[in-house]
């Protein structure tokens, strides 16, 4: 799917997209990149520049066990919308959502596909990697899934896992995990897959957080001999967990609106409070922003109207990983430790160490009572025995007995 | 073995370490459950600052308190007056070679008398020695969890690899991290709950000597 033939601003008047509109969703990719709103223009011109030259990313975006809450996600960009992208940043030529085909013209078609951008494309994976009864859990045009992304993957030049069930399997792995879902990242790395993942975590992704890699890429990115961008710089400013620094750096707490109430020691300790009405913060209701990195407060949601914390609502660490495990109860501060994870499932880690310390604590005050019926402590103690004065003698040389 | 406390086995050095350590263990275990649950409103930014200010305190002291272990005299055994330095105390001693079921069984009251040990006991030894990876493990765990430190390679290095354990494919969580921290605080509780039921078991002479140097001329002390 090319565009040659009309302009970059045409097509996005046609779509009622004017120039000013885009440049401010320019300066907004310009402040989440960190950079000065003064860098809108130059984003702008980079951007139009790679879709009137027809050298946009080859790209395929593939569903796993997905729910596509973030093909949903990205139907909500400000600006572009999703036909926006699909047209102008990515040369997108399979969305299994919005896709006309299905089955096996859709396989046969991305195989195509892959095997004339071999090594130059970038694979977007959306959903859980299921592997459960060896992959047949989740199958297209009669192969698993699994199969799918293996090939596809292999032949990219670098694959974007879009939301936390891509990252590592999301939700869907959460206990007793009975798909056997995995992440695409450790999926292929066990498959010796060397391709390099670019992990966006999150439930669902947030569109300014994909538009902000492809531009990132358009601003960095030398291209081949083909106008094909190399995508280097953008896999060399990943993090320890694969993740864009500039995306994924700091935490939710760190640029939290409600921060200041944090410090100040300000909370909500009851919904329908007063304190919720004065918009508190909400750590002791189980905020997870202080764990959780992400830029939610800087970037926002839906069209950047609100967000969780702003709405009202705790963060509940959705671009952990293992985020259900890790972060239920949602209105806890501590996960649940023990034989089930989730729910009634577990324990407390704060009520298992006081019981821990309670025992302790008893069993000294019934040693303490040991010691009196054994006679070594209170008045009729006998404490030295002949054994210890010899010794003690022996011992008191220099410095002299005590 | 019943022998009486005396003041040369804690000289002024070591008071002042061991007051150190006390309130630094109060203020960060007081502020530590404050910013875990702040059960009462106004003091995050107060009890933050706390916690910060306590744990560097304690790790100075704890450098401080090894590094003087090699220049402080202090006794060497059980009912003498009779001074060594103190790093000599720390080491596998003649004295608890063999000494270890025996205090076992002594506390379980199989045993009828205390085994006849070093200045500090076989289990004494290791209790306290086990303070020191302890409270490492705290600061380690405090730093991996602290915004300006928790990206530094070294401590999120930590952070993927313990959550790795419990969370399949590592990624980094901060959960169990808080939740070890959190951990450890109460593994310091309990060793001083322990620690000072067994120091004062007999009477409150070691107190005395420890905080304030005084030692009391007719106590004794069963271990």
């Amino acid at each position: 799917m090319t565009n040659k033939g009309t302009s970059f601003y045409e097509r996005l008047e046609a779509r009622g997209v004017s120039r000013r509109d885009f440049l401010k969703f320019c300066g907004a990719t310009a402040t989440m990149l960190g950079l000065s709103s003064s860098a809108a223009p130059m984003i702008g011109a980079k951007i139009a520049g790679a879709a009137d030259e027809g050298g946009l990313y080859p790209a395929l975006w593939l569903h796993g066990g997905a729910c596509t809450g973030c093909t949903e996600s990205i139907a909500q960009a400000t600006y572009p919308n999703v036909a926006d992208i699909v047209l102008d940043f990515l040369n997108l030529v399979g969305q299994e959502t919005i896709q006309m085909s299905a089955g096996v013209q859709t396989l046969e078609g991305n195989e195509e596909f892959a095997e004339e951008h071999a090594g130059k494309y970038i694979l977007i994976i959306e959903g859980t990697v299921i592997t459960g009864l060896d992959g047949n859990m989740l199958r297209v045009g009669g192969h698993p899934f699994i199969e799918e992304l293996e090939n596809f993957a292999s032949k990219a030049a670098v694959v974007i896992a879009l939301g936390s069930c891509a990252v590592d399997g999301g939700w869907v792995v959460a206990y007793p995990n009975p798909a056997k879902g995995t992440g695409v990242g450790p999926y292929l790395k066990s498959k010796g897959v060397a391709t390099p993942v670019v992990n966006l975590p999150g439930c669902p992704m947030n569109p300014e957080e994909l538009v902000s890699v492809v531009v990132e890429a358009l601003l960095l990115a030398d291209r081949d001999s083909d106008g094909v961008p190399v995508l280097g710089p953008i896999v060399n400013r990943l993090d320890a967990n694969g993740r864009p620094k500039w995306l994924y750096g700091s935490t939710i707490h760190d640029n939290c609106p409600r921060r200041g109430h944090f410090e100040n020691g300000e909370f909500v300790y009851e919904f329908g409070s007063d304190e919720e009405a004065m918009g508190y913060c909400l750590y002791p209701v189980g905020c997870k922003g202080p764990q959780t990195y992400r830029r939610c407060p800087m970037i926002r949601w839906n069209s950047s109207v609100s967000w969780c914390v702003d709405s009202g609502g705790p963060c509940i660490g959705c671009a952990n990983w293992n985020w259900v495990d890790q972060n239920a109860p949602f209105r806890g501060r501590f996960r649940r430790v023990g034989a089930g994870v989730l729910g009634s499932g577990g324990v407390d880690p704060a009520i298992a160490a006081a019981a821990i310390g309670g025992i302790a604590g008893a069993a000294l005050i019934a040693h303490g009572f040991g010691m009196k019926a054994a006679k070594r402590i209170g008045s009729n103690a006998t404490l030295k025995t002949e054994e210890c004065k010899e010794w003690e003698t022996k011992h008191a040389k220099k410095g002299g007995a005590a | 073995m019943a022998h009486k406390p005396v003041k040369e086995a804690h000289p002024l050095t070591f008071i002042l370490t061991h007051w150190i350590n006390l309130l630094a263990m109060f203020f960060l275990v007081l502020s530590g459950f404050y910013i875990h649950f702040p059960f009462i409103p106004g003091l995050m930014g107060l009890a933050r600052g706390t916690h910060f200010f306590w744990m560097f305190v304690l790790l100075f002291n704890l450098l401080f308190r090894i590094i003087a272990s090699f220049f402080v005299r202090t006794t060497n055994m059980p009912g003498t007056r009779e001074q060594d330095l103190d790093y000599k105390n720390w080491g596998l001693q003649g004295a608890n070679t063999h000494q270890l079921w025996p205090t076992v069984k002594y506390y379980l009251f199989l045993k009828k008398d205390y085994p006849i040990s070093a200045k500090y006991a076989s289990l004494q030894k290791i209790a306290y020695l086990a303070t020191i990876p302890l409270t490492l493990a705290a600061a380690y765990t405090g730093f991996a969890l602290w915004g300006p430190t928790s990206q530094i390679p070294f401590f999120q290095a930590g952070t993927r690899w313990w959550a790795s354990l419990f969370n399949w494919g590592g990624g980094g969580a901060l959960m169990p991290m808080r939740i070890l921290h959190y951990w450890i605080m109460w593994a310091f509780l309990i060793f001083t709950a322990v620690h000072a039921y067994l120091a004062n078991i007999y009477n409150f002479a070691p107190s005395k000597m420890i905080f304030a140097g005084i030692e009391e001329p007719d106590a004794l002390i069963g271990h």
